[in-house]
C-alpha cells in the first residue's frame, strides 16, 4: 500500500474512560470482525485485562476502510492505560502518527488523561479529542468540552462526540483519522529503520517482535540487527494482525507488523530498540531508548515449601510474555525458599500476583513491597538494596537514601484539604497547586516512593470518593533518617516482617503493626507475644491470647459428612498460612507491616 | 448391619432465630404430601433389618396434628423393632397432653425437648414461643404417663449473657430432674434471623468459661460428660447418637436427612418439591477405606472416653496408633491413652477441631 493511504494511530485515555470499547467499535465499523465475533474489549486478550478493564499487553491491529473511493490501511496501535506502563505507552505512541484522546463525558479530564496527552505531544502526534459515553444520563458534554478547550487549547469543532456503547460518532471518528492524521513520511529507498514497540512470546515461534517501519523495507530471510544490543537474527516470518495473524512477505515504510526471527527469549528484544539490516545499516538509531526499570520489589514464597519449583516455572512462563518482570531466588529464615521479584509499579505487581494464583493455582505469601534503597557505607561504598533483610548492620551504615517521586494528584477542589493531609502523613513535601479550572486542581507533592507502595492509592480514592486520580514520576534519591524495624513473633525474629521505616515514625508504626498482627494472626494453642524492635530495643508489644474454642458443637441429625467437610475446609485454610516456629501466620499478616492505621475489628 | 433409623419432620409452627435446619411453616397440604413421600422412601430403602434405635427429629415433629401423627406412626410400624429398642421423639414444650399420651401408647420411650433457655428475655431473643412454666408442666405430664427418659437442649453463650445468668439457668434446668442434657454454644449460621440481624458471637474466653461452668455444675449433680456437648445420668446416654459417634450405619429418611450404609454416606435433598416427586438423594459419598477411618476418628474422638483401641483394631483391621500422626499427637499431649481407649486430652476438648483436622483431607 502506498504510504499516503496509511494511518498509524493510538488511543489514549484515563483508565475506564472507554478506550477499549472505542477500539471494539472501530474494529466493527471497519469490518475487521463481524458483530457476532465481538467479545467485549476485543484487543484485551488476557482474562485479567477484561475483568479489570485495563490493558496490560499491547495489541496492534491492521484495518481496512474505504473512504472517498480510496482504500486506506489503518493501524490501530493499542496502548496500556496505566502509569506503571508509561514507557510502553510512550513507545507505542512513538510508533504512531496520531492519537485519539478519549475523555469520559461523565468524568472529564483526569490524571492519566493529562499524563498521556503530554506523552503524545512529546511524540509530535496529531490529537483527535473525543468525548465518550455521551449516552449516559450523567454526561456533562459542555463542561468536559470546556475543560478540553481550556486545558489543552483544542477548538470546539475539533472535538468529536461518541458513544462506544451505541456506536454514535464512530464513523465520523474513523473518517477524522483519515482526514487529520498525517500519513507516514518514511523513505522506502533508505536502509531499514524500524522501532520495536512491543514483543510477545509464542511457544512455537519464539519471540514475536512488533515493529513500526520508518524507512526502508523488511523481507523474510533478511539478516536484521538490533542496534542497542547488537544482536543479529534472520527473519523467518512476517505477520500482520487483522485481527487474526496473517502472513506477509514484506513490510515497507509506514507499515506495522510482527517480525519472527527465531529469537529465544523476550530479554533479547528491548522495547524502544531500533532494527536495521546487518549489511545495510541506517545512519543512527531512533531516539528515546531506555532500559526498563523495576521500582517495586516484593518477596514471593509458596505457602507450601514443595511448591518452590512450580513457582519458579510459573515465573519463567510469565516472564516469557513480560520482560519487565524480574526475579531472583531469595531465602527467608521464616518463609523458606522464594523469589525477590521486581515490578514496574504497584499495578504490575498486583497483576502478576493474581496471575500466579489464578493461572498457576499457587498459594503465595507476598512480603510487604519495598523500594530500592541506596546505602552509603562508612567506607564510602554505595550499595543498592531491594529488601530490608539485605540492609548492612547499623555500624557500617553512613546514610540511607530512598527514592522520591513527584505526584500529580488530580482532584476536584473540594478534596484538596484532606488530600494534602494524606500527603503530609506520608512524609510528603508540598510543591504547588495548579488550578485547571476553579473546580479542578493538580496537587504536586514530593513523596518517598515507599510511602505510596501500600495503601496510598486506596486512601486517595476513598478520601475523594473516587474522584481524584494520580500518577507520579521518579525524581531521584534523597537521604532520610531510616531504620530497620524487626518483628518478633513468640520471641523469634520473623525476617519477612522486617521493614525499613523513618525513625520519627517508628514508634507509632510499631504500635500499629503489633496491634494489627494481633488481629490478623489467629489464636494459637498457647499465648503468643508480638513485639516490634529496633535493634535490640523493643518499641511495642501486643499479646495474642491462647485459643479457647475451636469445636463443632452441634450435631446435625447425623449429617456427619458436613462435619467432615467443615474440618476439611478448616484444614485448607490452615494450608494458606505459614508455619513459623510453632505459630501459624496468615498471608495478610505479611502485608500488615506497611499499614499506617489500626484495623477496626 | 444397619439397625438405626432417623426420620426428619421439617415442619414448625414457629421459626426460631438461630435455626438453620431445613424447615417449613406447618401446612396441612404439604404435610399430607410429605408423609406420602416419606412412606414411599421407607418402603424403597428399608430392607427389614431389626431396628435398635429410632429417632424422629425436625423441625418440630410435635407440630403435626394427631391424625397426622397417626399417619406418621403407620410408617413407623413398617420397622421391625428390636426387643431392647430406643425410640426418641423430639417435641416442643407446647405439645398438648393428648399427643403426649399418644406417643407413650405408640412405643416412644425417649423424649427430647427443645427447652433452650429458662429466662424469658433469652427465649424471646431465640424466637421461642413458650415459657419455663410450660416446660415444667409438660415434663411433669411426660413423667406421669411414664416417659421419664427425657433430654433437654440448652443454648448458651448468647449476647450479653453472664456467667451468673448461666448459673441460674442451669439451676432451673437441673430442677426438672431430666436424665439427659445437651448444651450448645450459640452458633450464628448463614440463613438464620440472627445472621441477617448481624448478631456477633460473644468473646471466646467467656464462652470457654461458660463451658467449664456447665461441666462443673452438671457433674456436681450426677451427670456424666460423655460427649463434647452431651451429659447424662448413668445408663441414659443417647444410644441413637452413639451410633453416629461409633461410626455405625443408619438409615436417614425424610427431607435433608443423612444416612450411612454399604460404604455410602448420603444426604437427601432439601427441596420439598423434589422430595415429593421421589428424587430423594441430593448427594452421596462412596467411602474408601481411608474415608472410613477418617470418619471413625473424627466421630469417635467426640466421645469423652474416646475410642477403644481393641475394638477399633478388630473392626477396621488396622493398628489405630499407626494411623496419621497419632503417636506425635500423643507425645504432644493432645491425645492420650487411658484404660485402653484413645481420647482427646480433657483440657483440649473445647479445641478439638484443631486436633481432628489431622484426620481429614490429604
Amino acid at each position: 500500500m502506498k504510504q499516503e493511504n496509511i494511518r498509524n494511530f493510538s488511543i489514549i485515555a484515563h483508565i475506564d474512560h472507554g478506550k477499549s470499547t472505542i477500539a471494539d467499535r472501530i474494529l466493527e465499523i471497519t469490518k475487521a470482525v463481524s458483530k457476532r465475533e465481538i467479545k467485549e474489549q476485543m484487543l484485551d486478550s488476557m482474562d485479567i485485562e477484561r475483568e479489570r478493564g485495563i490493558t496490560i499487553k499491547l495489541n496492534t491491529v491492521r484495518l481496512k476502510y474505504e473512504y472517498k473511493n480510496e482504500e486506506y490501511m489503518l493501524n490501530l496501535i493499542d496502548t496500556p492505560g496505566h502509569v506503571d506502563f508509561s514507557y510502553e505507552v510512550s513507545r507505542s505512541l512513538a510508533a504512531s502518527d496520531g492519537a485519539i484522546l478519549v475523555v469520559d463525558a461523565t468524568q472529564g479530564i483526569e490524571a492519566q488523561t493529562i499524563a498521556n496527552m503530554y506523552l503524545a505531544l512529546d511524540n509530535n502526534l496529531t490529537i483527535i479529542p473525543i468525548i465518550n459515553k455521551i449516552d449516559l444520563p450523567s454526561a456533562d458534554i459542555e463542561k468536559v468540552k470546556k475543560e478540553l478547550i481550556d486545558t489543552f487549547g483544542f477548538k470546539d469543532d475539533e472535538i468529536i462526540l461518541t458513544s462506544a456503547k451505541t456506536g454514535v460518532g464512530i464513523k465520523e471518528l474513523v473518517e477524522a483519522i483519515i482526514d487529520r492524521v498525517p500519513s507516514p513520511k518514511g523513505n522506502i529507498n533508505k536502509p531499514l529503520k524500524a522501532l520495536v514497540f512491543d514483543s510477545l512470546y509464542d511457544s512455537y515461534r519464539g519471540v514475536l517482535t512488533l515493529g513500526r517501519i520508518f524507512d526502508g523495507r523488511i523481507k523474510v530471510h533478511d539478516k536484521i540487527e538490533f542496534m542497542q544490543t547488537g544482536s543479529v537474527y534472520e527473519v523467518t516470518e512476517l505477520f500482520v494482525y487483522n485481527p487474526t495473524f496473517t502472513k506477509v512477505s514484506e513490510l515497507t515504510s509506514g507499515e506495522v507488523g510482527y517480525i519472527v526471527a527465531s529469537i529465544k527469549t523476550l530479554e533479547d528484544v528491548h522495547v524502544g530498540d531500533t532494527i536495521t539490516l546487518e549489511n545495510n545499516k541506517c545512519d543512527k538509531a531512533l531516539p528515546g531508548y531506555k532500559p526498563m526499570q523495576q521500582v517495586v520489589f516484593t518477596g514471593l514464597y509458596p505457602t507450601e515449601a514443595n511448591k518452590y519449583n512450580e513457582l519458579r516455572e510459573a515465573l519463567m512462563k510469565l516472564k516469557l510474555n513480560d520482560a519487565s518482570l524480574t526475579f531472583e531466588p531469595e531465602t527467608s529464615e521464616a518463609l523458606g525458599f522464594g523469589f525477590r521479584c521486581g515490578f514496574l509499579g504497584l499495578l504490575h505487581m498486583d497483576v502478576i500476583e493474581e496471575r500466579l494464583e489464578r493461572e498457576f493455582n499457587l498459594n503465595l505469601i507476598a512480603t510487604s513491597p519495598s523500594v530500592v534503597w541506596e546505602v552509603m557505607l562508612t567506607n564510602g561504598e554505595v550499595v543498592k538494596i531491594d529488601s530490608p533483610q539485605k540492609l548492612p548492620p547499623p555500624g557500617k551504615i553512613k546514610t540511607i537514601s530512598e527514592p522520591y517521586i513527584l505526584t500529580n494528584v488530580f482532584t476536584p477542589s473540594e478534596y484538596i484539604g484532606p488530600l494534602m493531609e494524606l500527603c503530609q502523613d506520608k512524609r510528603g513535601i508540598y510543591k504547588s497547586i495548579e488550578y485547571l479550572t476553579p473546580e479542578r486542581a493538580i496537587l504536586h507533592y514530593e513523596l518517598p516512593l515507599c510511602e505510596i507502595v501500600y495503601d496510598f492509592f486506596d486512601k486517595l480514592k476513598s478520601i475523594s470518593k473516587g474522584y481524584a486520580s494520580f500518577d507520579y514520576e521518579l525524581i531521584g534519591y534523597r537521604p532520610s533518617n531510616l531504620v530497620k524495624m524487626d518483628i518478633l513473633v513468640n520471641g523469634s525474629l520473623v525476617d519477612a516482617l522486617s521493614t525499613i521505616v523513618h525513625k520519627d515514625f517508628a514508634y507509632n508504626r510499631g504500635k500499629v503493626v503489633v496491634n494489627n498482627l494481633k488481629e490478623l494472626i489467629p489464636r494459637q494453642l498457647f499465648s503468643v507475644p508480638i513485639q516490634a524492635a529496633i535493634g535490640s530495643k523493643v518499641i511495642a508489644r501486643s499479646d495474642i491470647k491462647a485459643l479457647r474454642k475451636d469445636v463443632l458443637a452441634k450435631c446435625y441429625g447425623g449429617d456427619v459428612s458436613r462435619k467432615k467437610k467443615l474440618l476439611e475446609k478448616q484444614k485448607e485454610g490452615k494450608k494458606r498460612m505459614k508455619q513459623i516456629g510453632n505459630v501459624e501466620i496468615p498471608q495478610e499478616a505479611f502485608l500488615a507491616v506497611l499499614s499506617n492505621e489500626e484495623i477496626n475489628d | 448391619m444397619t439397625s438405626s433409623v432417623y426420620i426428619h419432620i421439617p415442619f414448625c409452627n414457629n421459626i426460631c432465630s438461630y435455626c438453620s435446619f431445613t424447615k417449613f411453616y406447618y401446612d396441612k397440604e404439604k404435610v399430607k404430601k410429605y408423609l406420602k413421600a416419606l412412606k414411599k422412601e421407607v418402603l424403597e430403602k428399608y430392607k427389614g433389618e431389626l431396628i435398635k434405635t429410632l429417632y424422629i427429629g425436625g423441625g418440630t415433629p410435635s407440630s403435626l396434628s394427631l391424625s397426622e401423627l397417626k399417619e406418621l406412626f403407620k410408617i413407623v410400624k413398617i420397622f421391625k423393632l428390636d426387643a431392647n429398642y430406643e425410640f426418641t421423639f423430639e417435641v416442643n414444650p407446647d405439645i398438648d397432653d393428648v399427643k403426649i399420651k399418644f406417643l407413650k401408647d405408640n412405643q416412644v420411650n425417649r423424649i427430647s425437648m427443645g427447652v433452650e433457655r429458662v429466662n424469658d428475655k433469652y427465649l424471646k431473643f431465640l424466637g421461642r414461643c413458650h415459657d419455663f412454666k410450660l416446660v415444667e408442666d409438660k415434663i411433669k405430664t411426660f413423667n406421669k404417663v411414664g416417659l421419664d427418659n427425657i433430654n433437654v437442649d440448652l443454648i448458651y453463650a448468647l449476647p450479653s449473657e453472664t456467667l451468673k445468668d448461666l448459673e441460674e439457668e442451669l439451676t432451673a434446668i437441673l430442677s426438672l430432674n431430666v436424665k439427659h442434657i445437651s448444651t450448645y454454644s450459640l452458633m450464628i449460621e448463614e440463613h438464620t434471623k440472627l445472621y441477617i440481624n448481624k448478631v456477633k458471637p460473644i468473646d471466646e474466653d467467656l464462652d470457654y468459661e461458660m463451658y467449664k461452668l456447665i461441666i462443673k455444675k452438671l457433674k456436681e449433680h450426677g451427670f456424666k460428660h460423655y460427649e463434647i456437648s452431651n451429659f447424662s445420668k448413668s445408663n441414659y446416654e443417647a444410644r441413637h447418637n452413639l451410633v453416629y459417634w461409633n461410626n455405625q450405619e443408619y438409615y436417614g429418611f425424610g427431607l435433608s436427612s443423612s444416612g450411612y450404609f454399604n460404604n455410602i454416606r448420603y444426604t437427601n435433598t432439601s427441596n420439598l418439591a423434589k422430595y415429593i416427586e421421589g428424587n430423594y438423594v441430593k448427594e452421596f459419598e462412596t467411602l474408601s477405606k481411608k474415608d472410613i477411618l477418617s470418619y471413625a476418628l473424627i466421630l469417635g474422638l467426640r466421645k469423652i472416653d474416646g475410642i477403644n483401641l481393641k475394638e477399633f483394631n478388630l473392626k477396621y483391621k488396622v493398628n489405630l496408633l499407626d494411623l496419621y500422626n497419632i503417636r506425635d499427637l500423643i507425645k504432644n499431649k493432645k491425645l492420650q491413652i487411658e484404660d485402653g481407649n484413645l481420647k482427646i486430652s480433657y483440657d483440649k476438648i473445647y479445641i478439638s477441631n484443631s486436633i481432628l483436622i489431622n484426620f481429614v483431607g490429604e
